[in-house]
């Protein structure tokens, strides 16, 4: 990357800082309501700007050993399912899908109970 | 604005003999797609608390009118289900459109205060016996009084999730497992009855004694009963309480205990689980139609857009319950 500091996550970072300390107390209840959703959403987008691309590889590593094929993206993999393609009794596709599944709420809210419970 | 809608009020109270000034009116935040009004109607130095709910035009595809709410709150209260009681209903041509007032009920509906405030401490414990008998109660009815009302047999939803999730063209494979999964299932127990269909914390209103009223009928229909203790206890519903099955604070035990008390039918834990993964493969579709209304530009909103990254946690739950065990 050609660009300085700070980052694009560090940018989003001091926008959530921000918007949590010197606007969120300002606001009547519905709208700091609101301020805590914008910050969720700039959290998600931070988490995925920092480990998007390695959770995201994890899961095509898997895939492609598992469907055998170069073309592993989660469309490729709902084909298969859907085809009847892929043994639904397998323990590798039922382990492929938790991967899936932990690695897509690891970026959306890490603070999920499901996800908390099955990373203790 | 408001003037106008306290004039309407006023006259839609006159039709049903309700006579007072309107005042105080106040915008509660309610469900995202209905516009909730708290109000007094005072006359002589008396007040009355009360309540409009009326539909905004933006109602999701499963909604039903906002009036037929009422006509079905109408009913269930004849069989002892606690319900606000409906003081008039407006057409959607009429000033107030789609809507209807009934009295307002103290007490709390916001889950996380529910869970949390002291205030609830000692109704939590019977909460869950309450619901399982209150939800009997409404599956008991006669459904021949709704006939308003659409059916949606398993079978026909489950089809309609799947091709609504389909048209998004945002392929899931978790859920492409969780439709083969439970196209497999035998939804065919029990008989058909009244359904709430979101049946939560969040539309039930609490006090210090428990369960109060059941309120926002808006995905009532014709179905199979089962479909709303499979929602509620849904981890989606739990708000965080991951070990509490039903609604984030009682036990699947105490639901059915209370639900068996009054149903027709009896039902044991066995049958609840196959109607929890079906509940949580319909929150992720109903997630993915907020989301996009979103995307789409129907409608432009910060929360919707949040919305559609909150079907990966009904995916991890289906994950959770179908190969890890989960309750």
């Amino acid at each position: 990357m050609i660009f300085d500091r700070p980052t694009s996550s560090e940018l989003i970072k001091a926008v959530i800082d921000f918007l949590e300390t010197k606007i969120k107390h300002e606001l009547p209840a519905h709208l700091a309501f609101k301020i805590r959703i914008t910050n969720n959403v700039l959290g998600m987008v931070q988490r995925e700007i920092d480990q998007g691309e390695q959770l995201s590889e994890e899961v095509i590593e898997v895939m492609s050993n598992l469907i055998n094929s170069d073309e592993a993206t989660t469309k490729k993999l709902s084909d298969l399912i859907k085809n009847g393609d892929l043994d639904l009794t397998d323990i590798k596709l039922k382990e492929l899908l938790v991967l899936l599944s932990k690695n897509k709420i690891a970026i959306d809210n890490p603070n999920y109970s499901t996800y908390k419970k099955l990373i203790k | 604005m408001q003037e106008d809608l306290a004039s309407a009020l006023s006259r839609k109270l006159l039709e049903v003999n309700i006579k007072g000034e309107v005042r105080n009116l106040e915008p509660l935040t309610g469900g995202a797609s209905k516009e909730i009004w708290k109000f007094e109607v005072s006359k002589n130095g008396q007040s009355t608390q009360m309540i409009l709910r009326r539909g905004s035009g933006i109602e999701g595809p499963l909604a039903i009118k906002t009036a037929d709410e009422a006509l079905i709150q109408k009913e269930v209260i004849k069989v002892g289900a606690p319900v606000p009681t409906i003081l008039a209903v407006s057409k959607n041509e009429e000033d107030l459109g789609d809507a209807y007032i009934m009295n307002f009920v103290e007490g709390e509906s916001i889950a996380r205060k529910i869970l949390r405030d002291e205030e609830y401490k000692k109704a939590l414990p019977v909460l869950a016996y309450q619901c399982g008998e209150a939800i009997a109660k409404i599956h008991n009815a006669d459904i021949n009084n709704f006939t308003f009302l659409p059916k949606k047999p398993a079978r026909d939803q489950l089809e309609d999730l799947y091709s609504t999730y389909q048209s998004f063209g945002q392929p899931s494979p978790v859920f492409e497992y969780a439709y083969l999964w439970l196209k497999d299932q035998d939804f065919s127990n029990l008989h058909e009855s009244l359904v709430h269909g979101d049946f939560r914390l969040g539309n039930i209103i609490v006090n210090r004694d428990g369960l109060q009223s059941i309120i926002d009928w808006e995905l009532a229909h014709i179905g199979n009963p089962l479909q709303d203790l499979g929602w509620f206890c849904g981890n989606s519903w739990r708000f965080g309480n991951n070990d509490r099955v039903v609604g984030g604070f009682g036990d699947l035990e105490d639901l059915l205990k209370g639900y068996n008390s009054i149903s027709k039918f009896k039902v044991n834990k066995e049958m609840v689980k196959c109607w929890q993964v079906f509940g949580t493969f319909r929150w992720g579709v109903i997630c993915l139609i907020q989301a996009y209304a979103h995307l789409n530009g129907a409608i432009n909103s910060i929360e919707k857009a949040a919305i559609g990254r909150r079907v990966s946690e009904t995916e991890i739950d289906i994950a959770d319950l179908l190969f890890l065990g989960g309750k």
